[in-house]
């Protein structure tokens, strides 16, 4: 081995491998990552990112995997997070972990403190200590400030300035952006190319692929736990990068729309609807407008965010107040004052917050499932688990639930693993309208082309679909019409074609 | 009632107690005498220390309701050391603590590496530690302490002993928990236990020595008790969990973990004890007392409104 290539390596993971039982999670993975560069790790959820990073950092210990870690030319042994700090690797985790009751300075010395004598701690001197090194590296932050009152990112930009502080040899950024908002993801790439400018190592994990073409100044694709791409900079191209995250070209992820019968039955017919503002009670959030929703349309709701989309799939799902006006369900006025009446008239509504409203991440897969039908599968007044696992099983079988075992854990599901669970949920009242907020929020690309997929054939089967989105090229591939929304109105509708992009974006910010 | 904005949430407590004093003051004046107030002092010391360290622990997220039980059984192991075995003070002193010591590695272990909820482990020790101690003295009083514990309470020392152990283990206290990288530690554990692991703590560990401190404290309790009463009863210490409880809370602890005052406990069974002796002293109907008790601890929540955003003790 040529010992001048091997030092110009900051970090080399290489020949990992690693299983869980029969699953392998890594196969032979190995990962160059260039002294002083940023290097981009990118793949869909369940790729191998989450395990490799956790070998790196001392959570797998030495001996639990199969192959090496170099650091700056020498082989380490990680056998503990401890072990990983000492030799110089800083693992930011992509859930904000700050402790919101110490100040920015206890956050930053915290792996500091940690020793095995007792030391006098000066609150005065720890925060003056801490902001000369917040100052000398342009962060942003006031040492004496309690966590807790900080922004989200300025949460992110805390946890990162407690790993620098112990002047990590190689930074990792584990999906930093999953919750930050387009201004604050331009803060935080202005800190990290400020790191670059200084000479830091930086491993930046996402599944955004702009991200990765914004950023960095490498990258390695991750699939099915095998690096399934690498390549510099100057070799960038979307195209290639995409198919080999995906594993496929991007060509197929929108399915053929289906042509709309005109003579279908009208499913759904809203007339005259005034919207409550839940945020002020009484208050109308849209002025009155009127659709028509026919059996196998995808009628998509266009506008941006806050523009009360929401808020009418919730009022038609009787979850927030209508101030006036009729809903008419098959020709039917009054089908339901209340979201159980209106669940058994047959609309469903998929929330677009599964954490908050969705899932129940403490239950496995089966009693999210069967939440809302447990009345059909009972034996007298017991439930009846047999009925219920059958009927968990068939829908996740149908929808491609991984894993396959229904008692999983909500919580051990990637995004877009959970989201279908969400989507099942819905799907198994046998809904004949069903309303999609956002039904590919925080969800991979794969499963994104399953969900689409679903969402086109129960549109076949005769479903009437209310699909949101803010992203306006699913809202258009997948819709009929579009009915955009914006300035507290119904501003128009359009045929939902890709073509239309730009008009629907000046329509939603009232442009037009 | 108006604090200028300046005015620290602990020192808001103490002019909140100095009121609540000052009402039963003009009751009736004898409140304010030396003997009266070093009884409501007394009446708070083995309370008090029992549940010293309890801060700390609860401080890193972590609960020990058996903190009175445990001080009578205390009690119970040297008082029995001293009357039937004749056993040297010092001695009976480390029989007592090592009960504690003991005590507190058993919670730690079922907590930690049981995964039993702190809450639900230390109820069970409770129970557990309250029927040794009667099965030990089989529900007996100890009264025949022997001479030297005699002599010690009747010196003018042993009457203000307990005292003086309190406040030095207050003080050693506030300065572990809000002035050292022990402290600091053990709240960012309470704070978030995921971030503390990441910078390095190790948890358990940390914790582990917590409950031992916790289980001691409880421990020494018994220990100046038996000093200071030259007797033992396995009565000792019962309902002092909820009063612990509650005079953290007046004191502006949060009892999900993250940070801690020390100070602020003293001040809020401190709180609670005025309250129970005024209402005697000032012939309350005894239905009453413990009524206008839970009025006084609710209003004292109120003191300091924005007690969850704002305090930050130290």
């Amino acid at each position: 081995m040529d010992s001048i290539e091997v030092n110009s390596y900051a970090l080399e993971m290489s020949h990992i491998s690693k299983s869980f039982g029969r699953v392998q999670a890594l196969d032979d993975v190995s990962l160059k990552i260039t002294q002083g560069s940023i290097h981009g790790l990118i793949g869909q959820n369940g790729a191998g990112k989450s395990t490799l990073m956790k070998i790196l950092s001392g959570f797998y210990p030495d001996g639990s995997f199969d192959g090496t870690i170099t650091l700056a030319g020498k082989e380490v042994q990680l056998r503990s997070p401890r072990d990983a700090q000492n030799f110089g690797i800083a693992i930011v985790p992509q859930e904000i972990t700050v402790a919101g009751t110490l100040t920015v300075a206890e956050n930053i010395l915290l792996s500091e403190l940690v020793t095995k004598s007792i030391k006098f701690f000066s609150k005065r001197k720890s925060e003056s200590k801490v902001q000369t090194f917040l100052d000398s590296n342009h962060i942003p932050l006031d040492s004496s400030q309690l966590a807790d009152s900080l922004t989200l990112p300025q949460k992110q930009i805390l946890m990162i300035a407690s790993a620098l502080y112990a002047q990590p040899k190689v930074l990792v950024l584990d999906e930093p952006t999953s919750s930050l908002t387009a201004d604050e993801i331009e803060t935080l790439f202005a800190m990290v190319r400020s790191l670059k400018d200084r000479g830091f190592t930086t491993v930046f994990i996402t599944h955004k692929l702009s991200e990765i073409v914004d950023l960095c100044d490498e990258v390695s694709i991750l699939r099915d736990g095998r690096v399934a791409y690498e390549c510099k900079r100057q070799d960038f191209d979307t195209d290639i990068l995409v198919e080999n995250m995906i594993g496929r070209s991007l060509g197929d992820l929108y399915p053929m729309k289906n042509e709309l019968d005109p003579n279908a039955e009208i499913l759904l017919r809203v007339k005259d609807l005034i919207v409550e503002n839940p945020r002020q009670p009484g208050e109308k959030i849209l002025d009155e407008f009127s659709f028509e929703l026919r059996a196998g349309e995808i009628l998509g709701l266009g506008g941006l965010l806050g523009s009360g989309r929401t808020e009418i799939l919730k009022a038609l799902y009787r979850d927030n107040k209508i101030l006036s006006g009729e809903v008419e369900l098959s020709g039917d006025k009054s089908f339901g004052r209340s979201t159980p009446k209106v669940l058994q008239a047959g609309i469903c509504y998929i929330t677009e917050d599964r954490k908050a409203e969705g899932l129940f991440f403490n239950l496995p897969i089966r009693p999210n499932l069967t939440a809302k039908i447990l009345n059909s599968c009972k034996k007298w007044i017991f439930l009846d688990r047999k009925a219920e696992k059958t009927l968990a099983n068939e829908s996740s079988q149908a929808l491609d639930v991984k894993p396959s075992d229904v008692e999983t854990f909500i919580g051990n599901l990637s995004g877009g693993n959970q989201q279908k669970v969400l989507i099942g949920k819905g799907l198994l009242t046998k809904p004949t309208i069903l309303m999609l907020d956002e039904p590919t929020k925080g969800v991979d690309i794969a499963s994104k082309a399953e969900i689409y997929q679903i969402v086109h054939s129960l549109a076949e089967q005769g479903v009437g679909i209310i699909l949101v989105s803010s992203e306006f090229p699913e809202l258009l591939e997948l819709s009929h019409r579009v009915l955009v929304f914006s300035g507290g109105k119904l501003q128009g509708e359009m045929i939902g074609k890709i073509e239309n992009e730009h008009d629907l974006m000046l329509m939603s910010i009232g442009g037009k | 009632m108006k604090f200028s904005i300046n005015t620290s949430p602990l020192m808001k407590r103490v002019i909140f107690v100095l009121i609540i004093f000052g009402i039963f003051t003009a009751l009736k004046p004898e409140f304010a005498t030396y003997a009266s107030i070093l009884s409501i002092v007394q009446g708070i010391v083995f309370v008090g220390i029992s549940s010293t360290f309890l801060t700390l622990l609860i401080a890193s997220g972590e609960f020990d309701i058996s903190i009175g039980a445990v001080t009578a059984l205390s009690a119970i192991v040297g008082g029995m050391l001293a009357t039937h075995l004749h056993v040297n003070m010092f001695l009976c002193f480390c029989a007592s603590i090592l009960v504690g010591v003991v005590v507190g590695l058993i919670n730690a272990l079922v907590v930690l590496y049981g995964n039993v909820p702190s809450f639900i482990a230390t109820i069970a020790m409770l129970f557990i530690a309250r029927s040794l101690a009667d099965f030990i003295s089989q529900s007996e009083p100890i009264l025949n302490f022997p001479q030297p514990w005699h002599g010690f309470k009747d010196s003018f020392i042993g009457n203000y002993f307990s005292i003086f152990i309190f406040a030095i283990l207050v003080i050693l206290a506030e300065i572990l928990l809000n002035h050292t990288n022990f402290g600091k530690v053990a709240a960012s554990i309470g704070s978030n236990k995921e971030a503390a692991r990441i910078a390095g703590v190790n948890v358990n560990r940390v914790k582990t020595i917590l409950f031992v401190l916790t289980g001691a404290g409880a421990a020494l309790s018994g220990y100046v008790a038996d000093i200071y009463f030259s007797s033992s009863r396995t009565s000792l210490g019962s309902g002092w969990e909820l009063l612990a409880i509650a005079g953290l809370v007046i004191g502006g602890n949060s009892l999900f973990g993250g940070r801690g005052t020390v100070l602020g406990l003293v001040l809020g069974i401190l709180l609670m004890q005025i309250v129970a002796t005024g209402m005697v002293i000032s012939n309350i109907n005894q239905w009453w007392q413990t009524v206008i008790t839970g009025v006084v601890v609710l209003i004292s929540l109120g003191v300091d409104k924005k007690r969850k955003k704002v305090f930050v003790h130290g």
